[in-house]
């Protein structure tokens, strides 16, 4: 997490992507959350680079993981063009890093307060986390399991094919046998990966793929800190006996006199209602990537019900988006120039999807509604304007299809989560 | 105007016979797979650096031509000045696609090229005699552009013909441009080994740059020298003013030129020999879309053609064919839909300048 922070913050990234754009496309039902003015949009970046801090030596460490939790989630929320979903997960961690008592042996909140210590913790502590991470593999391995990507080994054809140059493997990559060994792999990978890392046997061995299979892919793919995550995290499938061995080298490290261990143990008290919000959660997290069979239509073109699930480096989607600025009292028509409403990141994922192409007529319909245009000696009031787009998208390596046409009202149309039929349906 | 209609004709000539020099025989592909990497060498060796070379030769012919006109400011040194400026600026339309590495670095594409120009600015500059030529408030006020109003608005010469101050503003807008251009072709030397390394597809790797460059330049052509002109961002209402090149009358010429040197890059061409070599249509043929490059190919061909079907100059043309400009748009944005999504998802490139965390 914390080299997660400062790489964003090194990186420029807070300018960027919450300091620069003008506008933002934020989550259905959470539009009012709204960025920072200016450089105190940096505050919550710092203030995570300190919950960190406290949370990795164990100081406040409840309040330092909610103050995480809070500020990643806000930072999350304010725009749907940086969706990610291993910015998600950290999310979700994060929550629930901040229910479960991880201060309570090793750290310097056992010094400020000694009699929180305990050497034992709840199963379900350690049980929640590790459910949280079988849900990401096995998800992840679900939502391989389509044509694209098992029968046309795509989008990591195209992907494999473009890593020619590497240095003695480079020949391989333009091999069509490599990217379905690739894409099958992966598959298996995801899907089976947890049950082995539950395995007392057969844990070490597949600690050592989940090792080659992040390096392999943080090695060819531009996915930034997630294969680091993933190898952090499943480090909590380990028997306590293993990270207890390791505890007590970092000990010694730091000459700590402490020689009790955590120990895992079925908790013997009722705890109906912790066992009550762990199973609507639980559900929660099994049933929202599923929520794509409520819609018709192809899931990759419609791209309903595709966040929050999983669904990770499944696909390749390129898009071409023109709108149109009407004015309905002279019948006289403008192209838009995106690039003066949005940054280029944000266009680039607008322009393949639905909800935010919605967004962003309703944006241009706010800017123009009211205006007066004046061109040359001309001058237009503009009033109830209407907002139309031309788009082309491409899925997969597929020639490009007419995505949006024309004759839509795209300022009319309603933000929610119904099915939207002014998607042009899709076409194998 | 009229005088240039010779010149211009045989221009067109030669650039057309150098389009047909290059289309490449369709004959049977050999099996070795692709090397984007030789492909990137050959655009840097026999594209990239002679096109920057070629630019340097002409602004350098400008600046001398200059150097004689404003110790003698004859009628017929201003027209050499006229000439080799617009065979600078044609030789400009190569180099603009290349705003990555050194170009970007310092800020060169918008130092040069910066257009419409700012025709107060310029006298206001002058008036003050003293001015920043490097100023962000003065990127419209610099350029070839600039030197299109100062060489061909109406009374050219008058202006020059005892006024030092206005005389030297010219000789600085072209030594400001001779110095950067300096600096980026000396920069590009060291530069092309980190161009030709890098075939990665990751946002800030030098083939993804070349590729959101050159989707970005043909854009830019269709916007600025067509689009904005012939009012598709304005309701419908003509914007003369927008007009490239306008007091020369040179727009279509530069459009053609602009076009034509996206198409010569699409398919490896020799910048000077025209010989054809590894370009984005081998590499889309060797990824099976023999069927996307050609349908590329012969876009290109239907607006090179299309451009050449006009007589008059973009204003003339405004005023009297308004039809035949929108089917010349409509031809430059149909294709942006095959090199921005076809092209560009084929290659797997990401068409963003953002360099994100990835998924």
């Amino acid at each position: 997490m914390l080299f997660g922070v400062s790489r964003f913050m090194l990186k420029g990234w807070v300018k960027t992507l919450y300091i620069d754009p003008q506008y933002y496309f934020g989550y259905l039902g959470f539009e009012w959350v709204k960025p920072l003015e200016g450089s105190l949009m940096y505050l919550p970046f710092i203030l995570m680079l300190i919950a960190a801090l406290c949370i990795i030596f164990g100081l406040f460490y409840r309040i330092a993981a909610f103050t995480f939790f809070l500020c990643f989630t806000y930072v999350e929320l304010l725009d749907k063009s940086n969706y990610l979903n291993h910015y998600y997960f950290v999310s979700l961690m994060s929550f629930l890093m901040m229910l479960v008592p991880a201060n309570r042996a090793f750290s310097l909140d056992t010094r400020l307060f000694p009699n929180i210590r305990r050497s034992t913790t709840d199963q379900w502590h350690i049980g929640i986390l590790k459910f949280q991470l079988a849900v990401v593999y096995v998800f992840a391995g679900i939502a391989k399991l389509n044509s694209d990507w098992l029968l046309d080994a795509q989008p990591l054809k195209t992907w494999l094919q473009a890593h020619h140059n590497l240095p003695l493997v480079g020949e391989w990559m333009q091999q069509d046998w490599l990217a379905y060994a690739f894409s099958w792999a992966g598959c298996l990978y995801d899907l089976f990966i947890v049950f082995f890392l539950l395995s007392n046997r057969l844990r070490s061995y597949a600690y050592f793929f989940v090792v080659f299979f992040h390096f392999v892919t943080w090695y060819l793919f531009p996915i930034g800190v997630f294969p680091w995550v993933m190898i952090f995290s499943t480090l909590i499938f380990f028997s306590t006996d293993f990270h207890e061995r390791m505890l007590r080298r970092l000990r010694s490290l730091f000459r700590a006199k402490e020689t009790s261990a955590p120990r895992a143990i079925t908790s013997g008290g009722k705890r109906t209602i912790t066992s009550f919000l762990l199973t609507v959660y639980i559900c929660i997290q099994l049933l929202i990537p599923f929520r794509y069979v409520l819609y018709p239509g192809d899931l990759f073109w419609n791209e309903e019900g595709f966040r929050f699930s999983w669904r990770v480096m499944l696909m390749h989607k390129e898009g071409y988006a023109t709108f149109y600025l009407y004015d309905k009292e002279t019948g006289r028509e403008s192209e838009i120039n995106n690039a003066k409403f949005l940054t280029r990141t944000q266009e680039d994922q607008m322009a393949t999807q639905p909800d935010m192409i919605i967004q962003y007529a309703r944006i241009l319909k706010e800017h123009y509604d009211g205006k007066v245009l004046h061109y040359g000696d001309q001058k237009f009031l503009i009033e109830d304007p209407a907002i139309y787009a031309k788009i082309y998208v491409s899925l997969n390596g597929r020639p490009s299809q007419l995505f949006v046409d024309k004759n839509v009202d795209l300022s009319l149309l309603p933000y929610n989560l119904k099915h939207r039929e002014w998607v042009q349906p899709f076409e194998e | 105007m009229k005088s240039f209609s010779r010149t211009t004709f045989l221009l067109a000539a030669c650039l057309l016979g150098l389009a047909v020099s290059c289309k490449k025989d369709p004959g049977p592909e050999d099996s070795t797979p692709f090397d984007k990497g030789a492909m990137l060498t050959n655009i840097a060796d026999n594209i990239i650096i002679p096109a920057i070379d070629d630019f340097s030769t002409k602004i350098n012919a400008l600046e001398s031509d200059y150097l004689q006109f404003q110790a003698d400011r004859s009628s017929v040194n201003l027209e050499t000045v006229r000439e080799s400026w617009k065979a600078a600026y044609l030789s400009w339309q190569a180099v603009k696609i290349f705003d990555f590495g050194p170009v970007r670095d310092n800020g060169f594409k918008g130092a040069t090229g910066t257009f419409p120009t700012d025709t107060v600015k310029i006298e206001d500059n002058v008036a003050a005699g003293s001015y920043n030529l490097g100023s962000v408030a003065n990127a419209d006020a610099i350029g070839l552009p600039a030197l299109d109003f100062l060489l061909y608005r109406v009374n050219a010469l008058s202006y020059f013909v005892g006024n030092d101050p206005y005389t030297t503003y010219g000789l600085d807008v072209i030594q400001k441009m001779r110095s950067e251009l300096t600096t980026v072709q000396s920069a590009w030397t060291g530069y092309r080994a980190t161009f030709i390394a890098a075939t990665g597809t990751s946002t800030t790797s030098a083939f993804s740059e070349l590729i959101n460059e050159f989707n970005r330049d043909y854009e830019l052509a269709k916007n600025a020298k067509v689009g904005i002109p012939i009012g598709k961002q304005s309701l419908e209402i003509q914007l003369p003013e927008y007009i490239e090149a306008r007091q020369s009358g040179f727009s279509f010429e530069l459009l053609r030129e602009s076009v034509h040197q996206i198409y010569l890059l699409y398919f490896g061409c020799d910048f000077n020999t025209g010989a054809a070599g590894l370009g984005f249509d081998d590499y889309l043929n060797q990824l099976d879309r023999t069927d996307l490059s050609a349908t590329i190919g012969t876009n290109f061909q239907n607006i090179l053609n299309k451009i050449d079907s006009f007589s008059g100059t973009l204003e003339e043309e405004m005023a009297t064919n308004v039809s035949g400009l929108d089917e010349l748009y409509n031809l430059l944005q149909g294709q942006v839909v095959y090199l921005k999504t076809d092209m560009t998802s084929a290659f797997g490139v990401l068409i963003t300048y953002q360099d994100n965390d990835g998924d």
